[in-house]
């Protein structure tokens, strides 16, 4: 269970007219089940990868608290694993080592880590490409290697910040199917950002819906759609038109709201 | 690869031609045709002159390359990760950067004597400066979000160091190595021509002043050549560390 309970984040620069501050994040609370799938949705610069950061523990925060299964967040855990919107692949390291190196840091032996992250690129479909370097990769499957290497350390929370954001449409329904796969397989919770009220529905048991900075919850919306959700029938589902339609009206009305 | 190694054998073979007309043409001693240099130069192999001096001079260079590399590294790194360090230093390192050198002979002559620290010392200043700057920025250029991932995964500082920033700031500290590397030539030739007329550097002075062109050119032709194998070192010890940026560059 993630408990965000009213977390604000004002972040503080240092520019050349002095100190300025800007309001991330104001009162934010929202509860997540275990193994629920929760997709968080809103305007860019609303601060959901700053929301994410702050869950993971990279981030402080200055007001509220985060809590996991009842303790409180003070910095990054092993229970936690975050799949960046821009990979964060270490061009010196092969496909492998980048996998390896989340192991590596769980001081993990060599060959452990070896086989366990060979088995994770197996299941992202990459094994064959475990010698090739990022650069080498196209950006679904550089994805896919992040994603394996948050997987690796096998944690019960998966944190990702608009993975697919960056691959073409074919591409992310592929990765799309994979990842829900994967979690009905896992069991993992998935906190999941996304800018697509189309993703943002199809994957996740409820909606997250922010305003415009300062982001606030603006609605919380139940999906309810059963699963296994597959694609064509999921998309033509009246409920799946209503609540995506439902969710850019909201979204609408909460950036006027802000003007 | 193949047709750039004989552009450059080709290069070398009409320069060598060139000057061995010119010299037999000219019939000065200023000008020596390229067989009496090379007969220099075997004379002074087989008396063992060169080798003699040439072990000394390279000698010096590794050590005050050595400590130019390990200390620069050094300073460089505690200057990208710490403002005040920065702060506190970068005035001086960017006005010495690019100060001439030799201007400080006399003054380490004073601190260090005529002996071989002195020389150690000016191949150290030569190469030093250039490699902190660089490692400084190197270090200071590293993606955040590389340091925010490790971090994520539990990296503690010094994880986040070594298996991160440092690797990352790779191919920018090797740059400056190797430019280091060219200064470091230059330091030990100047630190042997203007201390102790020892190693290469002394016998430039010594033929130079005695007007033994052929030997000259043998030794000038000697610190080229060993030169360009340090480059080639530094280049191959690059290639370990970075050949993941070159690779990328090629694309
Ligand atoms: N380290 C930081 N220092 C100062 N300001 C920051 C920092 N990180 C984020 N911000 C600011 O906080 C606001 C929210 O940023 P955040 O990256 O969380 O937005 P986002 O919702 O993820 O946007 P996008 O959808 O474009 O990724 C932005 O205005 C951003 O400029
Ligand atoms: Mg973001």
């Amino acid at each position: 269970m993630v408990e965000v309970q009213r977390v604000s984040k004002t972040f503080q620069r240092i520019g050349k007219n002095g100190a300025t501050e800007l309001k991330a994040l104001s009162d934010v609370t929202i509860s997540i089940r275990e193994k629920e799938f929760v997709s968080i949705i809103g305007p860019s610069g609303c601060g959901k990868t700053t929301l994410l950061k702050i869950i993971d523990g990279l981030t402080p925060y200055d007001g509220g608290e985060i809590l996991i299964n009842g303790k409180k967040v003070t910095g990054p855990g092993p229970d936690r694993a975050v799949v960046f919107q821009t990979f964060a692949l270490l061009p010196w390291r092969t496909v492998l080592a980048n996998v390896e190196f989340s192991l590596e840091l769980r001081q993990l032996p060599r060959e452990q880590r070896t086989a366990t992250a060979r088995d994770y690129l197996k299941r992202v479909g990459l094994a064959d490409f475990e010698n090739h370097y990022p650069h080498e990769l196209s950006g679904g499957m550089q994805q896919r290697a992040g994603l394996a290497r948050a997987l690796a350390v096998n944690p019960s929370i998966l944190l990702m910040d608009e993975p697919f954001g960056s691959v073409d449409a074919q591409t992310r329904q592929l990765l799309q199917e994979e990842l829900l796969e994967l979690w009905q397989r896992e069991q993992k919770t998935v906190i999941f950002i996304t800018h697509s009220m189309d993703e943002a529905v199809y994957l996740a048991d409820r909606v997250v819906v922010m305003t415009p900075r300062p982001g606030r919850v603006a609605e919380i919306l139940d999906v309810p759609l059963p699963r296994p959700r597959i694609p064509d029938v999921v998309r033509r589902d009246p409920k799946f038109v209503d609540l995506t339609n439902y969710i850019w009206d909201s979204l609408k009305k909460a950036m006027e709201n802000h003007h | 690869m193949k047709a750039r190694i004989s552009v450059n054998v080709l290069s070398i073979a009409t320069l060598a031609v060139l000057w061995e007309v010119a010299g037999r043409l000219m019939d000065t001693t200023l000008i020596p045709p390229l067989s009496n240099i090379a007969s220099a130069w075997l004379r002074l192999l087989m008396n063992g002159k060169l080798l003699e001096n040439l072990v000394m001079s390279l000698w010096t260079l590794a050590a005050g390359f050595f400590l130019a590399v390990i200390l620069g590294v050094i300073i460089g790194v505690l200057m990208g990760r710490f403002r005040p360090v920065e702060h506190f230093l970068d005035l001086y390192i960017n006005a010495l950067m690019s100060a001439p050198m030799t201007a400080f002979v006399p003054l380490l002559i004073m601190w260090f004597g005529l002996g071989v620290e002195s020389r150690i010392a000016v191949v150290f200043l030569f190469a030093f400066f250039v490699i902190v700057i660089n490692t400084m920025t190197g270090v200071k250029q590293v993606d955040r979000i590389f340091v925010e991932m490790a971090r994520s995964f539990g990296a503690k500082e010094l994880e986040v160091f070594f298996k991160v920033v440092l690797p990352a700031a790779m191919p920018a500290i090797m740059a400056g190595v190797s430019i280091g590397m060219g200064r470091a030539v230059k330091g030990i030739v100047t630190a042997e021509m203007l201390l102790t007329l020892t190693g290469i550097g002394g016998m430039i002075m010594q033929y130079g002043s005695a007007f033994a062109t052929d030997a000259l050119f043998a030794v000038i032709l000697t610190i080229l050549m060993v030169a360009m194998i340090a480059m080639k070192l530094v280049k191959i010890v690059d290639r370990r560390l970075t050949g993941w940026k070159a690779e990328i560059a090629i694309e």
